[in-house]
């Protein structure tokens, strides 16, 4: 008998970056035997925009807009920590009804968020009856953002020192409605993803992750809370005007996808109570104080909880007109390790949803990524990138 | 009812080529509105499978490299020509089967199963890796639920005492329907037809979020189409047989159009109520239920008689 067992072929499906699964661009390679997973690698940096560079090139006014695009689904978390962080280097604060109008767009943002999440989620497992119907009932955010703000994605809500609008009782009605029409829905969701058995089928069991893993893999935002992590910024270390409006950090145990569906659709019931109790005690007084051109010299960290986790930003002021460095780490960074440790032993088909379970978002992650071949690797100036970028596509 | 056609005719024009090409789309368009309208979306328009047939007809054929390039041609037409032989067999449109002999029930099953067969064969035939996974899944799927079905369909098959398609019809029309006395073997059918046809739950052999468009992924142009008129015919076929084995016979085109149709919406209620199922789940489920059922159907049956 050959006791030598020869190499075994490996056997690697690609995912991305061009992918039906995939929303955005990102590379997966998984190593399958048969159905089993034995390895899985990423891939990021498609889409990498030089935002941060861009930013230095932009005064604090200009550099809020750009940085609010860093993310179609949570632009208005991006801005509000960025607002934060300059207020806490300029010195100033913003008044109550504007920290409060902040949280209540930042909650109703959440709602969207999640909502669309369970979409996805639901599309990848094949069960498009629940994409449909996630989506469909979301319009309502949808609509009462577009009310509110007069867009859908873009909020543009903050300014440096408060907001640009005010609430008045017309849309907090039409707010109340929304979220009195979305939370028998979300019972009815939350009924669905722990009772149809198909669904649990796909998810009880599948990508489990232990407390400890959540916490070595540093993962953050709703990944960590369904393994029992108790990690939310916003009762952590609250901002805003979440001192006045706590919320309570909802944990799961089992560290599946299944705890990842509960643990978001039970934030949603918590992100409605919010959303009522702003509108009911929202603090009367101006929107907004003067944040001067010039920012101090100093540096800061801004956190804030977004949709999916804690959103990082350090700011550094040269005490210019221009931020002197501005640097963002967004959730998605911090959760692809528990995707790729959680893969292996998975069949293929849980790939897709593991890999929607941490609701990634690619292009909002993608930040400077420099490849080294060899000896020729160099340091690009912003004006050559730029000439580089404006010759590529001449 | 009985007519009796010109050869020519029965081949080319009714019930086989023409119609059967026509009301395959036209089943597919009803499969593809209601699973819409469930879903709460608008769904297609009714000339939508003709346009989408229209345009992958038209469309250039890319040959990958590394196929053999008879079989990626000839793969589509084995399976489209499999689907419109076996319409000969069952009473199309509520008319007797042009052709019928002893047995033409078997003869039936295997050139509907040719579908899937050269589905898995196309599949294996290409060098891509989401091609072969979903070969492996087709064939995987067609072993687990070919024998439940062939099973719940020779439910009725003893009950009349005949494997003539045409007997059985006849037996079925005169006797209660067989949807009352052997309600297992018709959920088997049913959901053995649903996994034939790799409608979802059971579409895991072209799980798009998965693989893209599994063992169809590198055909573009006329072989995807051939492909797709065949599912239609295959989806046509398969309501026909149903409905004639277990919805009391079809005595008459009005009596086909609403037990087909009834059957259409059965499936697409099926189809957008569940989450997909994992390929080792949907095997998982044959082997251990579907069989099981589909056996004990079998023994009650023939200790009955």
């Amino acid at each position: 008998m050959d006791t030598q067992q020869e190499p075994r072929k490996t056997f690697v499906v690609p995912i991305g970056p061009q992918h039906p699964a995939l929303k955005e661009p990102g590379h997966f390679e998984i190593t399958v035997d048969g159905e089993i997973v034995t390895a899985a690698t990423v891939r990021l940096g498609y889409v990498h925009r030089g935002i941060e560079k861009g930013v230095e090139q932009r005064n604090w006014a200009q550099a809020m807009y750009m940085l609010e695009r860093i993310c179609g689904i949570c632009s208005h978390v991006h801005a509000t920590a960025y607002a934060l962080g300059v207020e806490a280097l300029a010195g100033v604060q913003a008044p109550p009804r504007a920290q409060a109008i902040r949280v209540l767009v930042a909650e109703l943002e959440r709602v969207h968020s999640h909502l669309l999440w369970l979409g996805v989620a639901a599309h990848e497992g094949g069960f498009d009856t629940l994409f449909m119907y996630s989506w469909r009932d979301r319009e309502m955010i949808m609509d009462v953002l577009e009310g509110l703000t007069g867009n859908r994605v873009n909020y543009s809500c903050n300014v440096l020192g408060g907001v640009k609008f005010d609430v008045d009782d017309t849309q907090a009605d039409a707010i109340r409605r929304a979220v009195d029409f979305l939370e028998p829905r979300t019972h009815h969701y939350l009924k669905v993803v722990t009772t149809d058995e198909t669904l649990i089928g796909r998810t009880r069991n599948v990508g489990k992750m232990t407390f400890l893993e959540a916490e070595t893999l540093g993962t953050v935002g709703p990944t960590a809370r369904a393994s029992g992590v108790p990690r939310d910024i916003r009762v952590d270390s609250p901002y805003a005007a979440y001192p006045d409006f706590p919320v309570k950090t909802i944990t799961a145990t089992a560290g599946d996808l299944e705890a990842k569906f509960v643990v978001r659709i039970q934030e949603l019931f918590e992100s409605y109570r919010v959303i009522r109790e702003i509108l009911d005690k929202l603090p009367a007084g101006d929107l907004a104080v003067r944040v001067k051109p010039r920012v101090p010299p100093g540096e800061t960290v801004s956190r804030v909880e977004a949709p999916r986790g804690e959103l990082f930003y350090f700011l550094k002021s040269a005490g210019g007109p221009n931020p002197d460095r501005v640097k963002v780490r967004t959730p998605s960074l911090c959760n692809w390790g528990s995707v790729l440790a959680t893969a292996p032993g998975h069949k293929l088909a849980d790939v897709p949803m593991l890999i929607a379970g941490i609701d990634p978002c690619f292009s909002c992650n993608d930040r400077l990524v420099t490849v080294r071949r060899r000896s020729t690797a160099e340091t690009w100036t912003w004006a050559k990138l730029r000439q580089y970028g404006i010759e590529y596509y001449r | 009812m009985n007519i009796e056609l010109p050869p020519l005719v029965a081949l080319l024009l009714f019930p086989g080529g023409l119609f059967l090409l026509s009301a395959g789309t036209v089943y597919e368009w009803a499969d593809r509105k209601l699973v819409a309208r469930f879903q709460n979306r608008i769904g297609p328009r009714w000339f939508q499978p003709v346009a989408d047939v229209v345009k992958l007809l038209a469309k250039e054929e890319i040959v990958p490299d590394g196929v053999n390039p008879v079989l990626f041609h000839g793969l589509p037409v084995v399976a489209l020509v499999g689907t419109l032989t076996a319409a000969l067999y069952v009473p199309m449109a509520g008319i007797a089967p042009s052709y019928s002999f002893t047995g033409d029930l078997i003869v039936t099953l295997y050139l509907l199963s040719l579908m899937t067969l050269s589905m898995g064969l196309a599949g294996a035939n290409t060098l891509d890796r989401f091609s072969l996974i979903g070969a492996t899944r087709a064939l995987t799927q067609l072993f687990s639920y070919e024998a439940p079905f062939l099973m719940a369909l020779l439910g009725p098959a003893i009950a009349a005492g005949s494997w003539q398609i045409s007997q059985v019809d006849a037996y079925a029309q005169g006797h209660w329907w067989l949807v009352l006395t052997q309600p297992v073997g018709f959920l088997v059918a049913l959901v053995g037809l649903m996994g034939k046809l790799e409608l979802p739950p059971f579409d895991s052999p072209e799980a798009e979020t998965e693989i893209v468009a599994g063992p169809m992924t590198e055909y573009s142009g006329r072989g995807w189409a051939l492909f797709r008129i065949g599912r239609d015919v295959e989806l046509l076929v398969g309501l026909t047989l149903m409905a004639a084995f277990y919805l009391g016979g079809l005595a008459n085109p009005i009596e086909f159009m609403l037990k087909t149709g009834g059957l259409l919406l059965v499936t697409a209620a099926l189809q957008s109520l569940f989450c997909r199922l994992r390929i080792d789940q949907t095997v998982g489920m044959w082997w251990r239920i579907g069989i099981l059922l589909a056996l004990a159907q079998l023994f009650l049956l023939v200790f009955m008689r």
